[in-house]
């Protein structure tokens, strides 16, 4: 059965400030009251992805990881939003295993397959940042090294 | 030379990384943790820089252009698990992201990201079932946007677009008036067209109006809405219905679920309550213990004295056993004995047993048959048989054993006090035919097996006579038909017998001290009682009066049944207080000083066949197939168990009573969680008919002529 989930996309756009809060006050009242459904739950967990706070994204994926934990039937759709919120958070492998762990029970999901490829991408953005900084570690290695040749046999 | 030295350390971070290997995320904190001290000055927190951003251009910083300045830099932070659990890989991904993180500042790693890192790895481990219920239903996307509060925007959009212009009506006015409020001074401007003014529609006023047949246009006139925002409209409302639908299917999907954990957290209360109930049980039998240890300290410190005095015990030293509660002493190998399961069967009588009677646990038995005048003798140790009691002409109905006394009532109408250490082992059967030409030893017994010394073995009981030697010490004669019940303590007996009297006996001088007679109580009954004035014959079949008692008992559980015709079903006393059960199905209390009954309790419709009290309740049971409860003090009933036959014989203490009814298992009922039970692992082929336990040593004597042992 194909799950609907939210293209990766959707997890730049943030709520409100507001919006965030009510669903804040939400959770926090049914957590008060010692029940906390899981759509509450999960709105303020997604929310909290969505924003571009640091620390909101790790308290988003916390709650989405108590869901997944609590929650055997939602745990197909949780590792989707695992995924998005390590993808977001920059943690590229575990959102990766997340995805594929995803892929591999639903390989036809079509947000999945783009997360995927998404997190490929990041990862080889990464991969260029680290061969220019190899690059540029390895110029100024040599320029020392040939500095400190030339300095001796000058000498 | 800054960067030249960052770019070092960032080199050597990875081969930290691969050295670490498994302990990766606390490694890599502690670094992180260096280099944020190292690097302090030159990193600032991230938001910082996006608060100082939007403080500077609100309008810029449109939610959109902050994601994006900030995506750029969380996604090229990295973070701890990232490059840690990775392996050891130094590849350039992770050379790439080390020094984004320490040039676009640092957070503190706080707790949360150990958490959600350290999670990662169990998580994925978890099973993932097939979305069922709900879950199929409506995914969590869509329910989130079913319920975030922008959702409720269509609907606001469309009320405003249905809010027309209006002149002022003062409705604010208005409302805070009826609510009793007073009106700040915001109505401050003055009252400039008349539609101010109205305030109330007066009956009067609309009347008026209406004359003038012009009415105001409705308010729905005044606002074209146009086609596209119609449709408009149109596609929200259906979305929304949508969405209440979704919203519908979340609430039932909830409501299930806390109506399952009711059910689970209802189930584990009455797990509760019945611990307590057992708590409740083990304080009863803790109480009891207590009394019985008491007792055994008083006995104790009593038998050590005399000890000293060095004089042969006499025989009845201890405190009477039957009213003895607590725990007995008993081997240890009892406790390894299953419970509910009859462990033991002594096979020997041919007849339905009629009486049963038992020392101790593991002690000496005397059991008797119907129609068999010689009660049997044995050892509980070994479950073998060790001799017989001879010298009643009649069968025997009714015994009691107390330590090595033994009373017994015969249909002769005598009962008889015999000692049980001078019953010798008799192995001779009444058929066996061997004549062994046996001295006679030390003391003759002929009360006993009696040898002629010319070899003839003559089973004929000798006479009464031989009251003093043999284990038949003395013999109790007066009743003139067969003696029923008997219950002694002491050195004081008494007897019921079909005579329909009751007999006080001194078991030192063997005289009859009184006679109570239950005819004469029947027919003057004692007027003083409340609830007392029902006639004496309570059911049909009594004819208490009338000679001859005998009454059909309902069919046992096999269908079979007989005449009873105990008149006295049971008898027990305790100092002057004497309570017997008897034939009219009436529990009299006597008081043995004046001979008087004092108290009837009435409430059986049949002959009560056995009873017992202590210090709170008095029960009975009865061929009406119920066991009563009464109270002591004031004669009400308690409660009444009903069973499916007659009951034959029972015994009770604070926690239970255990009950022969007519069937083949031993019925238990507990007190406390009123609770039945019953056992039949190994037990009785036919009804059993009587009974006797000691704390948890139990033993039954059934219609099938067999003795058998529980432990309970």
């Amino acid at each position: 059965m194909p799950t609907e989930l939210p293209y990766a996309a959707d997890a730049e756009i943030s709520l409100t400030y507001d919006e965030l809060e009510v669903l804040r006050l939400q959770y926090e009242k049914e957590l008060a009251q010692s029940h906390v459904t899981v759509q509450t739950k999960f709105n303020y967990a997604w929310g909290l992805v969505k924003s571009p706070m640091r620390d909101h994204q790790v308290e988003g994926v916390r709650l989405l990881q108590d869901i997944y934990r609590t929650e055997p039937t939602r745990r197909r759709e949780c590792l989707y939003y695992l995924a998005l919120g390590h993808y977001k958070m920059g943690n590229f492998t575990d959102a990766r295993s997340f995805n594929d762990l995803l892929l591999s029970r639903e390989p036809t999901n079509l947000q999945a397959q783009s997360l995927a490829s998404l997190i490929d991408k990041g990862v080889a953005r990464e991969g260029y940042v680290g061969m220019a900084l190899a690059g540029g570690v390895a110029a100024l290695g040599t320029l020392l090294v040939a500095g400190l040749i030339r300095r001796a046999t000058r000498k | 030379m800054a960067s030249k030295y960052k770019g070092k350390s960032a080199a050597n971070r990875p081969d930290n990384t691969r050295a670490a290997g498994p302990e990766t995320s606390t490694s890599q904190s502690r670094m992180d943790l260096v280099s944020n001290a190292l690097f302090a000055p030159f990193t600032h927190k991230k938001k910082n820089s996006s608060r100082i951003l939007t403080d500077l251009a609100p309008v810029i910083m449109t939610p959109r252009m902050m994601n994006a300045a900030a995506t750029v830099s969380s996604r090229s932070r990295g973070s701890l698990g990232g490059s840690a659990p990775g392996g050891s890989r130094l590849d350039f991904a992770t050379l790439g992201r080390a020094p984004m993180r320490l040039t676009l500042g640092n957070r503190r790693i706080t707790s949360r990201d150990l958490q959600i890192v350290e999670a990662t790895d169990e998580l994925l481990d978890a099973d993932i079932p097939e979305a069922e219920g709900v879950a199929s239903d409506v995914s969590l996307f869509r329910g989130f946007n079913a319920t975030i509060p922008s959702s409720e925007k269509n609907r606001t959009r469309r009320k405003q677009m249905r809010n027309v212009e209006t002149p002022r009506i003062g409705l604010k006015k208005l409302g805070m008036s009826a609510r009793g409020m007073m009106m700040e001074d915001e109505e401050e401007r003055s009252v400039a067209s008349e539609d101010d003014v109205v305030v109330v529609t007066r009956p009067d006023e609309r009347g008026k109006r209406k004359g003038k047949r012009r009415g105001r246009e409705s308010l729905s006139a005044a606002k074209a809405l146009g086609k596209d925002e119609l449709s408009r409209q149109t596609q929200e409302i259906l979305l929304d219905k949508e969405n209440l639908h979704v919203r519908r299917s979340l609430i039932n999907s909830e409501i299930t679920e806390i109506i399952n954990k009711i059910k689970a957290l209802d189930s584990i209360r009455d797990g509760l309550e019945q611990d307590l109930l057992k708590l409740q049980e083990d304080e009863l039998e803790l109480d009891d213990e207590l009394e019985g240890v008491r007792e055994r300290m008083e006995f104790e410190e009593g038998a050590f004295r005399q000890n000293d005095k060095s004089k042969p015990a006499p025989s009845s030293y201890i405190a009477p056993s039957r009213r003895r509660k607590g725990p007995v002493f008993l081997p240890s190998e009892h406790d390894d004995l299953p419970p509910g399961v009859a462990f033991m069967t002594l096979e020997s009588h041919i007849t339905p047993i009629t009486a049963l009677d038992f020392s101790e646990p593991y002690g000496t038995l005397v059991s008797a048959s119907q129609d068999d005048s010689q009660p049997r003798l044995w050892d509980l140790m070994t479950g073998s048989a060790i001799g017989r009691l001879r010298g009643h002409r009649g069968a025997v109905k009714c015994i009691q054993v107390e330590d090595n006394l033994c009373l017994t009532g015969a249909d002769d109408g005598t009962v008889r006090l015999w000692d049980l250490q001078l019953v010798d082992d008799d192995d001779w059967d009444r058929d066996g035919l061997t004549d062994v030409a046996e001295e006679v030893e030390g003391t003759a017994y002929d009360g006993e097996l009696v040898e002629k010394p010319n070899g003839i073995r003559s089973s004929e009981p000798s006479e009464a006579g031989t009251d003093h030697t043999g284990p038949c010490i003395r013999s109790f004669e007066g009743h003139s038909k067969a003696v029923t019940a008997l219950y002694f303590e002491d050195e004081c007996l008494v007897t019921g017998a079909s005579d329909k009297t009751l007999r006080q006996w001194d078991l030192a001088t063997g005289q009859c001290v009184m006679t109570m007679d239950i005819l004469w109580a029947i027919s003057h009954p004692q007027p003083t009682i409340p609830g007392n004035s029902l006639p004496n014959h309570f059911f049909p079949g009594a004819a208490a009066s009338a000679g001859h008692f005998a009454v059909p008992t309902p069919p046992y559980a096999d269908g079979s049944w007989e005449m009873y015709q105990d008149f006295v079903g049971g008898v027990q006393f305790w100092g002057y207080g004497l309570v017997s059960g008897s034939g009219d199905g009436a529990v009299r209390m006597w008081d043995m000083r004046t001979g008087q009954a004092h108290r009837t309790l009435m409430g059986h419709t049949g002959p009560v066949t056995c009873l017992q009290f202590d210090e709170m309740h008095i029960a009975s049971g009865s061929l009406d197939k119920s066991i009563r409860i009464w109270d002591v003090r004031t004669g009400g009933t308690f409660e009444t168990l009903k069973y499916d036959h007659a009951v034959t014989a029972l015994q009770f203490d604070t926690r239970k009573i255990i009950a022969a009814t007519g069937e083949n298992g031993v019925k238990i009922y507990n007190r406390t969680s009123m609770q039945h039970s019953s056992l039949h692992t190994n037990g009785h082929t036919q009804p059993v008919e009587r009974l006797r336990y000691m704390d948890r040593y139990l033993i039954s004597g059934g219609r099938d002529a067999a003795l058998k042992i529980w432990t309970l």
